[in-house]
């Protein structure tokens, strides 16, 4: 599969006053086509500075300091303001968090959809309500010729977000990025959200980058995961192999801490908290809140140890001098049950 | 929205009616007499002109004796010592236009250069160019209008000779503009200040919001993310100050009319509570509130045009 994206050894800074926040470090990453992409992550790891990166919507005090964004043989990281033009909207999209505050509460939600195909020119005024019609129609808003002259005020959460997802569509994108789309709507919204994006991605043949900190979100909708830990990923497979052979104490701790139906132990927690990214640990960031970490963890950063064609994990444990150490027996017992699981209903 | 309008104009005759009472009553009460310091009235000039005048009834009966003739004749009463025995009302129409022409100005001129300066200073956040901007800023809105109507009159008219010293009132058109030049400036300093800080905050705040991204991530440039997303909805709250602005300027143009001889309401006003002459000021004082309070009615109004929340509101959908 060729990548429709490259991203290789993004490094992005934040100028603050306490010095230079480190928010992304040395980021590599590809999009296939027609795949979806899930970063995942706690706050603060840099997941959405990356995909920000990548659109050229930094805040003013955010810098790229080294590496490339490949896209259609040109590298976004060297791009000024205006190159941007032809990229947002039209190739790439974003759809972002809070469908509550992404819209403008005082104009109607038919011009804010049709605004940036008539400024672009790229469809006629005349026939751009018809076209705001279709994508509502096709984002599953009832009655899209009402709601076309209503305001935000007049629309429901999810509501909202499916007309947020209608903007991101207007110019017909090949990259949609949703940053955590789902993450200001209740659970029964999230899952129709969720499932709407699937469609759209089948029809329209999308390929997304997802960026979540929901694992059971991930679950359901990613084929390859890249795991983000304090600006560096520290392990990317498929979604099989992370969720099933995860080889990283941090997406260890990840899944562990999720919740499920089965599970009857007490719930993991990760102990303590991020590390100060104005002044990164040296080592491996995790080290300090990891007690599978070896004394070279808090020396040296580990590189990727290769565990299949499509499996990496930035982890010592996979050295070939490492202690054998075993994934927490609460993330062993899930896992068996997912995979007995898994068997049964394929039988 | 027709009832509200009716609603709020009745409540504006209301309040008219209070200031009216309020006004009337409080200028009674007031230390002196207008006949005082003419030694050579005998008592019986005295009582004629008392009895001319009302001032021998009862403060209630002459009350609602000049109440009466405001509603049934329009009749606001007889200047006595300004004017003497001219029409209150034929005195206030003949001042009327100049102190609009002057505040009507300094507001309009105020409003859109506040705008440009708030403007450049939120999309130029934290730069020289802010700093330089916002520094002025303080000043002009710590410094009285008077104080830069002193200024200008002293450096433009008396130095340089830019423009007249004082009003001429035989002045017409743009030779008129040209006299009343430094006091709409001197007003105008203020509110511009005002109106620049005021956007300058707010407009930067929105330029951080969700939708200007949004609006950029679909593709708009940076200028019509902040023309058409930005600036619109910073014009709310900016409502919220025109009303005072307009009153402060109207505040400052009692004096500043005083310092360019401007024969106009402000004037008029303080030389009718200087002379105890309580018909004149009493109707000055009606210009002032009418004024005020039709400005809030306006900008009331004006919400439901800029934000569709506020229009529609009584009538939430779905």
């Amino acid at each position: 599969m060729e990548p429709i994206l490259q991203v290789k050894n993004l490094t992005v800074t934040f100028n603050a006053f306490a010095g230079k926040v480190q928010a992304v470090r040395d980021v590599s990453f590809d999009l296939n086509r027609h795949e979806t992409l899930a970063i995942v992550g706690e706050s603060g790891s840099g997941k959405s500075v990356t995909t920000k990166a990548i659109l050229g919507i930094l805040p003013k005090n955010g810098r790229i300091e080294s590496g490339e964004i490949l896209y259609q043989g040109e590298d976004m990281a060297k791009y000024k303001e205006e190159d941007f033009y032809k990229i947002r909207g039209k190739k790439i999209s974003l759809v972002f968090q809070d469908p509550l505050s992404a819209l403008n509460p005082i104009m109607k939600i038919g011009k804010q959809i049709t605004e940036a195909l008539i400024l672009s020119k790229s469809i006629e005024r005349s026939k751009a309500k018809q076209r705001a019609i279709e994508l509502m129609d096709a984002v599953g808003i009832p009655q899209p010729e009402i709601r076309f002259d209503q305001y935000p005020f007049q629309f429901s959460g999810g509501m909202r977000q499916r007309i947020v997802i209608a903007i991101a569509l207007a110019s017909n994108p090949e990259l949609l990025i949703c940053d955590e789309p789902t993450t200001a709507l209740d659970v029964t919204i999230q899952a129709k959200i969720l499932d709407l994006i699937n469609d759209i991605k089948k029809t329209r043949d999308l390929s997304i980058i997802f960026i979540t900190h929901d694992m059971g979100v991930v679950a359901n909708m990613a084929d390859r995961i890249c795991v983000m830990y304090a600006g560096k990923i520290v392990e990317v497979g498929t979604a099989d192999e992370i969720f099933y052979e995860p080889a990283h104490p941090y997406t260890w701790a990840l899944l562990s801490s999720m919740p499920d139906l089965d599970t009857k132990e007490k719930l993991f927690a990760i102990p303590g908290a991020p590390p100060n990214m104005l002044a990164p640990p040296k080592g491996d960031a995790f080290a300090s809140r990891n007690k599978y970490a070896l004394a070279i963890d808090f020396e040296e950063e580990p590189p990727f140890f290769k565990l299949s064609d499509t499996h990496y994990a930035a982890t010592w444990l996979l050295h070939p001098d490492a202690p054998k150490v075993e994934m927490p027996e609460i993330l062993a017992h899930r896992i068996k049950r997912m995979k007995e699981k898994e068997a049964e209903s394929n039988d | 929205m027709r009832n509200y309008i009716l609603q709020r104009l009745l409540a504006t005759v209301v309040t008219l009616f209070i200031i009216l009472s309020i006004g009337f009553v409080v200028l009674r009460l007031m230390p002196g007499n207008i006949f005082e310091g003419y030694d050579e009235l005998t008592p019986e000039m005295l009582a004629a002109l008392e009895s001319k005048y009302n001032f021998d009834k009862p403060i209630i009966v002459q009350y609602f004796l000049y109440l009466k003739n405001i509603i049934l004749n329009w009749d606001w009463g007889l200047s006595i010592k300004l004017y003497p025995n001219m029409p209150v009302w034929d005195i206030v129409a003949q001042k009327i236009p100049v102190t609009l022409y002057v505040n009507v100005y300094s507001l309009c001129i105020s409003l859109p250069l506040g705008m440009l300066a708030g403007i450049v200073m939120a999309l130029k956040k934290n730069s020289g160019v802010d700093y330089l901007v916002s520094f002025l800023v303080v000043i002009f809105i710590s410094v009285p209008s008077f104080i830069f109507a002193t200024g200008l009159q002293y450096f433009c008219a008396y130095k340089w000779g830019w423009f007249p010293i004082i009003y001429d009132p035989s002045a017409a058109g743009m030779a008129k503009f040209i006299s009343l030049v430094l006091p709409i400036l001197a007003l105008a300093f203020s509110p511009i200040a005002r109106v620049a800080r005021y956007l300058r905050g707010e407009l930067a705040e929105t330029i951080g919001s969700d939708f200007m991204l949004l609006a950029r991530t679909k593709g708009l440039t940076e200028g019509q993310a902040t023309l058409r997303h930005g600036i619109r909805n910073s014009l709310v709250p900016l409502m919220n100050i025109i009303i005072p602005m307009f009153t402060t300027i109207m505040g400052g143009s009692l004096v500043v009319e005083r310092i360019f001889a401007i024969p106009g309401m402000g004037n008029l006003m303080i030389s009718g509570i200087n002379t105890s002459d309580h018909q004149v000021t009493l109707a000055t004082l009606m210009f002032y509130s009418v004024i005020s309070i039709l400005t809030i009615l306006i900008v009331d109004l004006s919400y439901g045009i800029v934000d569709p929340r506020i229009r529609m509101g009584g009538k939430q959908a779905v």
